[in-house]
């Protein structure tokens, strides 16, 4: 099959999965994990928009313009993901050590708990 | 030599020099002093027209690099948010704790929000709003409370969900036109893709939750109203600019577009909701800042609204209605701040203020009168233009819907300044309150806002005469049948 709606298709099950764990999952760790599924669903349709079966993008001096943007992979996508990854990676960071603070004072994991409206 | 980024590099620059001072107050202190007069210069030094990182700009029609795209009316948006900045950055200099953090997150805020309402270029948007809502939440920690991490964590989750469903959002629009520069996508825009309508509708979750319209106002409000008082002034002028940041770049983009008369319907049914619910709630409301943390959601419906009218005096008054609001909502946070610090903010303990601080209480009834919309001041001039352009374009009901609103801000504003200031109290209460300082730096700023409001309500033009040649630009005339 082709390469890119098997990619696509998995993408949408990431994104799938992730918004099911981030509504209907009590525990609030495994709530982190499901955004970090969901980013990585959005991550990988960037990819595979810049996946069109080219080379690596790497423009060398001697390749003219037109030539390099036939031959080669989209690179704008590439550099997306990364910066992306680090945000990402920041704020699941600055989550999880909320959710510690509030572990310690509740003894519980459960969002039902832990982020109860008052 | 165009110095535009500066407006962006100079708050990051400052900001990782500050947490490094962690400890030295008074250096912190002059420092903070020198950055706000700093800011306030910022937003003169760029050159209109448009800028790219790197130096390469466009060569052979490929667009490379961030770009940025300056104008008056962005210069007038930045110039308030550096006016609203600076000035909370002066009363923060009175407060003891942490207060290098404090100098640190509100820079990277106003770098972020300055970024997001220049940025010409979609994913450097995107990181700004990422950045933001990081900053904001660092915001409400500084105050410390168990409530604050709670609501903060809560903030942080539907942030993570908006933000992804945006980036999806910026996906589908970078596979449908395959650039993410705005002046280079609108070229390619034209034609009639599900796939871009799709992008569209996903754009909105991301506006939504950076500005608190529904379905994302409860984390809003409990962002503004569990952190403190001069905080939450910072942080809902944040919240305004990112809403006007937001809409510019969807209405360069699409405004005027068959497919996107779907969208309007949906962006005026989030402004009217935000404003209803808003109001409604904080007729509700026994808490001080909570109330006014409610009138903020409101208010950026009317904001909302405004700009999603997409006609040329809709953009202006919406533009104009947010820089109005960020002014005389930071005044009565700042109010609220001055308040709590002789007596909490719960409104059934307080009472009996007006004799102790009259010149607080006179400058807080200049500002509750103005977001009322009562003449001559700012709010009646910006509502009055929101009015007028929901009448231009046929739609009567928004107009009335958004007076009737403004009653019902003017009865919980009245309710609330009646317990606060005019309830008669005992006598020990008095003593309580006569044991406590004010901050002064507070009153300076309270000042300064308030007599904003005042000038822009006599002569509305000094702002609007710089909106209304881009607002042409973009905005689309019409008239329903």
């Amino acid at each position: 099959m082709d390469f890119q709606i098997v990619s696509f298709i998995a993408s949408g099950i990431l994104v799938i999965i992730g918004l099911y764990g981030v509504f209907f999952v009590d525990n609030i760790l495994k709530k982190i994990i499901a955004l970090d599924i969901l980013g990585n669903g959005v991550n990988l349709v960037l990819i595979t928009i810049g996946y069109n079966g080219g080379t690596i993008p790497i423009k060398l001096p001697n390749v003219p313009v037109d030539v390099f943007a036939k031959k080669s992979a989209y690179p704008l996508t590439q550099a997306l993901v990364l910066t992306n990854i680090v945000i990402e990676a920041s704020m699941l960071a600055v989550m999880l050590g909320v959710s510690i603070i509030l572990y310690k004072k509740y003894k519980t994991l459960k969002s039902s708990v832990i982020l109860k409206e008052d | 030599m165009n110095y535009l980024p500066m407006i962006i590099i100079f708050p990051l620059i400052m900001a990782i020099i500050m947490n490094l001072l962690h400890g030295k107050e008074n250096i912190v202190k002059y420092l903070t002093f020198l950055i706000a007069i700093i800011l306030i210069i910022l937003p003169f030094i760029g050159q209109y027209g448009y800028y790219y990182f790197g130096g390469f700009g466009v060569i052979d029609g490929w667009v490379s690099g961030i770009a940025y795209y300056y104008n008056p009316l962005k210069q007038v948006v930045l110039v308030v948010l550096a006016i609203i900045a600076s000035l909370v950055l002066i009363t923060g200099m009175g407060e003891k704790l942490k207060n290098n953090m404090f100098v640190t997150l509100s820079l990277m805020g106003f770098a972020s929000v300055a970024a997001m309402v220049l940025a010409d270029d979609l994913f450097n948007f995107y990181v700004f709003f990422e950045i933001i809502s990081i900053v904001q939440v660092g915001l409400l920690f500084l105050s410390g409370t168990e409530e604050a991490y709670k609501s903060g964590l809560r903030y942080m989750i539907m942030g993570n969900i908006a933000a992804s469903l945006m980036l999806l959002g910026i996906a589908f629009l970078l596979a449908s036109t395959g650039t993410l520069n705005i002046t280079d996508m609108k070229n390619y825009i034209l034609s009639d893709n599900p796939m871009i309508f799709g992008g569209l509708l996903l754009l909105v979750v991301g506006l939504a939750y950076g500005s608190g319209l529904p379905p994302f106002h409860n984390v809003k409000v409990d962002l503004y109203a569990r952190s403190k008082g001069f905080i939450s002034a910072i942080l809902q002028t944040y919240s305004k600019f990112i809403l006007v940041g937001f809409m510019l770049i969807i209405l360069k983009l699409f405004n005027g577009l068959s497919y996107f008369s779907g969208t309007h319907a949906v962006l005026l049914a989030l402004g009217v909701l935000a404003m209803v619910f808003g109001v409604v709630m904080a007729l509700l409301q026994s808490d001080y800042k909570k109330l006014l943390s409610y009138h903020a959601i409101s208010q950026a419906g009317y904001v909302a609204t405004g700009l999603a009218l997409g006609t040329p005096l809709g953009i202006v008054a919406g533009i104009f209605h947010a820089i109005n609001h960020v002014i005389y909502k930071s005044a009565l946070f700042l109010g609220a701040y001055i308040v709590s610090h002789k007596k909490g903010s719960d409104l059934h303990k307080l009472g009996g203020l007006l004799p102790i601080m009259p010149s607080v209480a006179f400058m807080v009834l200049c500002a509750k009168l103005a977001i009322s919309g009562v003449p001559p001041f700012n709010g009646f001039q910006s509502k009055w233009m929101l009015a007028q352009a929901a009448m231009q374009v046929n739609m009567p009901e928004i107009a009335i819907i958004m007076i009737i609103v403004s009653i019902g801000t003017f009865v919980s504003m009245m309710k609330a300044f009646y317990l606060i200031y005019l309830k008669p109290v005992d006598e020990e209460t008095i003593k309580e309150y006569q044991s406590r300082g004010v901050p002064k730096l507070a009153v300076f700023s309270l000042f300064i806002l308030t007599s904003l409001c005042i000038i822009l309500g006599i002569y509305p033009e000094i702002v609007t005469k710089y909106l209304f040649s881009y607002a042409n630009e973009l905005g689309v005339s019409y008239c329903l049948k």
